[in-house]
């Protein structure tokens, strides 16, 4: 199968940015208020139409109590919904990432959205628990879109900035699932008390995110694209893109070893995060006897902390980075998963309300800002196969849901409480293999990087590609990948090997 | 209490519930009754797996009769059959129920019941069919745009391939 692969652009004709870049063209500054294209546009088209994939898939939690009257639903009903909604998503993320290397973010993503959409419409016309679990299980498939966004960002934004970039555009998706449970209710109330009935006005309601949905993968495909310099089909056609073969792009994607560890230990941080979006407004319900609505707005508190606290674990990457490299992004990202391992234990032991919502709110953070800090070491796990690496991780993230669902939170073996706290343990455990990522150009958590003389950035990257390829010269963006990620090795290890050699952005 | 068995269609069909004081207990035994609330309420095959339907013995919690028939205040001097016909509303889901007729003092403290099944709660129930509330336009719309989301993306296909053909 042949497939686009990395852009090598010709430097006869240097395009004109807005912001600083480069040598692959990529913005090495991140302005949150720009839409200048075509850095900032993409940023906010990705978070943007992830976010409205994240309303759709979790659209249903907060209009359960009305669905499952208009439904007949049972609690296990209800249970295996919600375990359908994370499931779907598990392959569709690993696909997302092929498909991004194959046909460019822009195409995977809207492709992904529209063809989604119907299920989210067809919500409306549900009648069954089996009808109700199909669509759940359809609409969830939206949310691979994160491996689209963390792609797009990595393929925009340099080393200096890749984390940050990452941790606000899928933070602020994520906040879809925060913002759902505030905004279906509303539209709810509004369509009934303009005369529909109830069993009706929920139905009608889903249109919201439907049409958000569509309008939003209508605005990718229009205003967005691939690449700095354009889209894959089109930079293909003009020669200035490479080809790559599947086989290879999968191969050197599962082979990595640091891929499955990252897919591990992020099933701990957003997988967490999927769980407790499904069943935090009942737990709270049942446990302290509030009103359904004091419930949901307890539950959406925890996805709306994504606004700051995923970019935050982003951000703290990329400063860790700065002064430490690799080895810090490293360090923070299991302290900061340990740590929300820790506050999930002490959330499912406290009994009263109001310290339960303040752990609570703690335990989002580090939980999120883990999520954050997990997307500032992928970028750099791969580059030929960056598309597939992401798609595991954020694959593995939705397996993380779906286990935790299944051992701890389906039927009565557990009380809740119990559930969350036995979460958190397995949360500290499967956070512990981080400490084997080894980075022979930049280390480990425990070890320096390796003194060997094969043992640069160079090195690294080019070992995804044999000799064959590399005379034909398919490597060429991984060569300036290498030297733009030379950052990672902090800035006491730069001064030492490369006192004067920097390698400059480029300002166009 | 009396009512009438068949399954009972949401929205469409009635209930005519009749109540009145138990003759054979003492007299002045009504003297704190105020009001009197006719409820709906969950049978226990209704309840299993539903926990938002559970019965607690502490009535604050008690999540058994959810839907109101009606309320009437309480007049000692009239405490024989009363009755009311109540249209079974559109926001009922389908179940098994019963009825049963708190009374209520001054206080709205719960102080007597009375209800059409046994203590077990597994005689002379009856069933609700609700409403679908699907509509016809609701299910149209549905459809006409989910096939347009799909086209539309075929349309944007055709229209990539078109461009990358054209010279930059």
């Amino acid at each position: 199968m042949e497939i686009e692969g990395q852009a090598t652009v010709k430097e006869s004709h240097p395009p004109k940015f807005a912001l600083p870049v480069d040598s692959e063209h990529k913005a090495t500054e991140f302005r949150l208020f720009s839409v200048a294209a075509p850095h900032m546009r993409a940023f906010h088209l990705s978070w943007v139409s992830f976010f409205a994939c994240f309303v759709s898939t979790f659209a249903a939690p907060p209009l359960l109590p009305i669905i499952r009257d208009n439904l007949n639903l049972t609690a296990s009903d209800i249970g295996n919904a919600g375990i359908a909604s994370v499931s779907g998503a598990v392959f569709a993320r690993v696909a997302m990432g092929t498909a991004c290397d194959l046909f460019g973010p822009r195409l995977a993503s809207a492709s992904l959205i529209l063809l989604t959409a119907p299920a989210v419409y067809f919500t409306s016309i549900a009648s069954s628990s089996t009808s109700f679990l199909l669509v759940r299980f359809f609409t969830g498939f939206s949310l691979s879109t994160f491996v689209s966004t963390q792609f797009w960002m990595s393929s925009m934004f340099s080393a200096p900035v890749v984390g940050t970039a990452n941790g606000v555009a899928g933070g602020w998706g994520n906040l879809g699932g925060g913002a759902t449970q505030l905004i279906m209710p509303l539209v709810f109330a509004l369509i009934r008390d303009i005369g529909a009935i109830k069993f009706t006005a929920w139905r009608i309601a889903f249109f919201i995110p439907a049409l958000f949905q569509t309008l939003s993968a209508f605005a990718v495909l229009i205003f967005g694209k691939d690449l700095p310099d354009g889209n894959f089909r089109r930079l293909q056609k003009a020669g200035d893109k490479t080809k790559d073969k599947f086989s290879n792009v999968f191969y050197h994607g599962i082979t990595n070893y640091r891929g499955w560890i990252l897919a591990l230990s992020y099933g701990y941080c957003f997988g967490v995060e999927l769980t407790i979006d499904n069943i935090v407004a009942e737990y709270f319900y049942d446990r302290f006897d509030l009103q359904l609505h004091t419930a949901g707005i307890i539950a959406a508190s925890f996805g709306l902390a994504n606004i700051v606290s995923r970019p935050g674990g982003g951000m703290i990457s990329d400063a860790v980075a700065k002064r430490f490299g690799m080895r810090g992004r490293l360090w923070a990202l299991w302290i900061v998963q340990t740590l929300g391992g820790v506050f999930c234990i002490i959330l499912g032991r406290v009994g009263s309300l109001g310290p339960s919502i303040a752990v609570m709110i703690v335990f989002s953070l580090f939980c999120q800002a883990a999520c954050g800090l997990t997307f500032g070491v992928v970028p750099f796990v791969s580059r030929r196969s960056l598309g597939l690496i992401s798609g595991m991780t954020g694959g593995g993230g939705n397996v993380g849901a779906v286990l935790t669902q299944l051992i701890f939170f389906k039927g009565s073996k557990y009380s809740k409480e119990t559930g969350i706290m036995l979460m958190g343990i397995m949360i500290i455990f499967c956070t512990l293999p981080i400490c084997f990522i080894y980075f022979p150009q930049w280390g480990g958590m425990f070890c320096g990087p390796s003194s060997s003389k094969i043992a640069t950035e160079e090195d690294y990257y080019l070992s995804e590609w044999n000799s064959e390829e590399k005379e034909k010269g398919l490597h060429l963006s991984s060569l300036k990948f290498a030297e733009n990620s030379r950052r990672e090795r902090g800035r006491k290890q730069d001064c030492e090997t490369r006192p004067v050699d920097e390698t400059p952005s480029t300002q166009v | 209490l009396l009512i009438n068995f068949a399954v009972l269609k949401g929205g469409e069909d009635k209930i005519t519930v009749t109540w009145g004081l138990n003759q054979t207990v003492a007299a002045g035994t009504d003297s704190t009754y105020k009001t009197i609330k006719v409820k709906l309420c969950y049978a226990p095959i209704s309840q299993v797996d539903r926990g938002w339907r559970k019965t607690v013995d502490d009535l604050k919690k008690d999540r058994t009769c959810q839907h109101k028939i009606v309320a009437r205040p309480y007049n000692p001097a009239n405490n024989t059959a009363q009755s009311h016909e109540w249209t079974v509303e559109r926001d009922v889901p389908t179940a098994t129920y019963f009825i049963r007729a708190y009374a209520y003092d001054a206080d709205e403290k719960e102080v007597a019941y009375g209800q059409t099944t046994d203590a077990g709660r597994t005689t002379n129930l009856f069933q609700v069919q609700a409403i679908s509330g699907r509509h016809v336009t609701v299910d149209t719309c549905s459809i006409c745009f989910s096939v347009f989301s799909v086209v539309s993306l075929f349309g944007f296909f055709y229209n990539e391939k078109r461009n990358a053909k054209r010279p930059q």
